[in-house]
């Protein structure tokens, strides 16, 4: 038997510092199901995914209940449904969002990601349509979730495409008005979108994959800080502890973590007879108090998330993260770093309130981890145009640095920067983060075309 | 064939008990099969599972053992198993739960604890105690097989135990403690 000590640190993670598997997502090839017309295809989709993910939920109850781990969210990821419904209008894929939304109700999922287009070098007729469904598709639906990949680092930013994001982002938040522009927190902008990431709104079964997979988001920020705390604690003179040693915790720390999705995600594996994907190391807070990413920032040692330093912080958090957990795994997938999604961590909310966490600071800290700007909540007045080169910036982050970037922007209908925005839940809340020179950046957006893809050599 | 015996000792500790028995097992032609020893309070106790020639008997054993030099005498226990190979093992659970115990010291958290597991036909293959600063700490390795409760419910009744009690009782998949500690995943 191990050592009691040991046996004590394990059962402190799970029963008091909030460890969890944060998400079992099913990846779901969808590509079959293109009928002769859209009953047909609607059809199709909605026994495919009865079959596949019928015992899904219970499976992943049963196997929480076995190992006291619980799993907070069963999702389904499914093949970009641009390339589902090819040739299909924007009425028809709002169709095909009510039916998926049905089919994700009927088999008990949280969310379905997946109604999505990648149109990084061009677009074609059915993906104009598809974004063009987008906003209506989003606002008939509780449980969909969208995504565009629009730049790769292979291909450079499509232009194009990046001048609708910021129209279907304000129309999305317009069409949810009554509930804060809450459409808007269910679609995301990507770069270098990978295609087994378990967690939302980003999550798609990409082209590449099986017929379907298991992937498991695991988390535990708040493991993590609770570790270093104690680590700290046990090094009260001064020049005992030093960062190194920290990274060292955090490694370590999060090998744990990865181990019990692993450990989970097997054993749903074995049990649905479904291949098991990737683990994803994402660091992704929730609301609750004690679970937070900007917590660490502190007990790194900057007073306020933001301050000269945080950048550097989060680089070291995101590497230890992925060397720890990297071991743990037998495939590691996704988006695989430390998320710093405002409104759904209490403690970056908090900074944006205070005014210390700025839109530049949040962005610069994005070239560091995954994912990018995420769930940022800005004034409703921002127009179409700003939103768009604010992503676009983004999108550069990713493509240059040969990373994923995402940006999940809300521009709240009829707040404006200092208001706050509630939307419950894992959604979480915040204050709404001010954006400066606003309108300056339309000549930009207007070019349209491609932004080209850079050298990949010369990399000094 | 072989004769299987199951031998039991406990002695005061010092260097060169486990040499000494093991010696005189030897030197009868036994061949040890297993072996577990633990120290406490400076007494050693060990329990040896051994085969031997049939004509090896018990007594030869106790006698070889009592002929060992020693300060301390050793106390020794022999049972001698079937012949027909059942030597009344079984095989061990594939899944194993660890129960974990906590709280301030005082009499009766082991007996508690055990009976609350024999109630409810729960065996305990291994338990490890410590106590630190009057806190008192268990964990325990249990085998569920024979236990009808499900894991829900036998959940429950630790909740409510741990109530009564006042001490922090909980239990977790072995596989969890595994994996989080070990390079190899189960």
């Amino acid at each position: 038997m191990l050592r009691s000590d040991q046996i004590l640190a394990t059962v402190e993670m799970i029963q008091k510092e909030n460890l969890d598997v944060r998400t079992v997502t099913m990846g779901l090839n969808l590509l079959d199901c293109r009928g002769g017309n859209i009953d047909q295809t609607c059809e199709k989709i909605r026994n495919k995914i009865q079959s596949y993910a019928g015992n899904f939920v219970a499976t992943c109850e049963a196997m929480s209940r076995k190992y006291g781990i619980p799993v907070v969210n069963k999702r389904i990821a499914v093949t970009p449904i641009a390339f589902v419904g090819a040739g299909f209008n924007r009425e028809d894929f709002v169709r095909l969002a009510i039916t998926l939304d049905e089919a994700a109700t009927a088999v008990g999922v949280d969310i379905l990601g997946g109604f999505s287009a990648q149109v990084e070098k061009g677009m074609t007729a059915t993906d104009r349509e598809f974004i063009a469904s987008i906003p209506a598709a989003l606002a008939a639906t509780t449980k969909i979730c969208a995504s565009i990949n629009i730049a790769t680092t292979q291909k450079g930013i499509n232009m194009d495409a990046l001048a609708m994001m910021g129209k279907t982002v304000k129309d999305l938040a317009e069409m949810t008005a009554d509930q804060c522009g809450f459409g808007a927190a269910k679609f995301v902008v990507f770069c270098n979108q990978p295609g087994d990431n378990p967690f939302m709104a980003g999550a798609i079964h990409g082209l590449e994959e099986a017929e379907a997979v298991l992937n498991v988001g695991v988390s535990g920020p708040g493991v993590i800080a609770r570790a270093l705390e104690r680590l700290i604690h046990n090094h009260p003179a001064p020049g005992t502890l030093q960062l190194d040693e920290l990274a060292e915790e955090i490694k370590q720390t999060t090998f744990r973590v990865t181990r019990c999705g692993e450990l989970i995600g097997r054993a749903v594996s074995l049990s649905l007879g479904i291949e098991f994907g990737v683990v994803d190391l994402s660091l992704a807070p929730t609301p609750t108090i004690g679970d937070s990413v900007g917590e660490i920032f502190k007990i790194l040692g900057v007073d306020v998330i933001g301050a000269p330093g945080s950048t550097a912080i989060l680089a070291m958090l995101n590497d230890a993260v992925k060397k720890g957990g990297i071991f743990a795994s037998k495939t590691v997938g996704g988006l695989s770093g430390a998320f710093i999604p405002v409104m759904e961590d209490a403690m970056l909310a908090e900074a944006v309130g205070n005014g210390s966490l700025c839109l530049e600071k949040l962005e610069a800290m994005t070239c560091v981890c995954s994912v990018g700007l995420d769930m940022v909540a800005i004034p409703g007045s921002v127009d179409a145009d700003t939103i768009s080169a604010i992503i676009a910036d983004e999108m550069a982050i990713g493509v240059v640095n040969c990373k994923t970037t995402a940006a999940r922007l809300i521009p709240v209908p009829g707040k404006e920067a200092g208001d706050y925005v509630s939307f419950g839940g894992l959604f979480g809340a915040s204050p709404i983060m001010p954006i400066r020179n606003v309108g300056m950046s339309s000549r930009f957006i207007a070019w349209g075309g491609r932004m080209p893809a850079p050298v990949h050599s010369f990399k000094n | 064939m072989k004769k299987h015996m199951i031998i039991s000792v406990m002695s005061k500790d010092r260097p060169g008990i486990i040499a000494s028995i093991t010696g005189a097992i030897y030197h009868l032609g036994g061949d040890l099969a297993d072996l577990n020893q633990t120290v406490l309070c400076g007494y050693l106790t060990m329990i040896l599972s051994a085969s031997f020639d049939l004509h090896v008997t018990k007594e030869d054993l106790v006698a070889a053992i009592s002929h060992i030099k020693t300060d301390s005498k050793f106390e020794v226990s022999i049972k001698e198993l079937s012949v027909s190979g059942d030597n009344g093992a079984e095989l061990p659970p594939t899944e194993t739960y660890i129960l974990t115990v906590q709280g301030p010291n005082k009499a009766g958290i082991v007996h508690g604890i055990s009976q609350f597991c024999f109630d409810r036909n729960i065996n305990i293959l291994d338990l490890a105690t410590t106590l630190k600063n009057n806190q008192y700490t268990m964990a325990l390795q249990l085998d569920l097989r024979k236990c009808s409760l499900g894991l829900e419910n036998l959940q429950k009744e630790l909740d409510d135990y741990s109530r009564q009690s006042d001490l922090t009782v909980m239990i977790q998949h072995n596989d969890i403690f595994q994996v989080t500690h070990e390079i190899s995943m189960p």
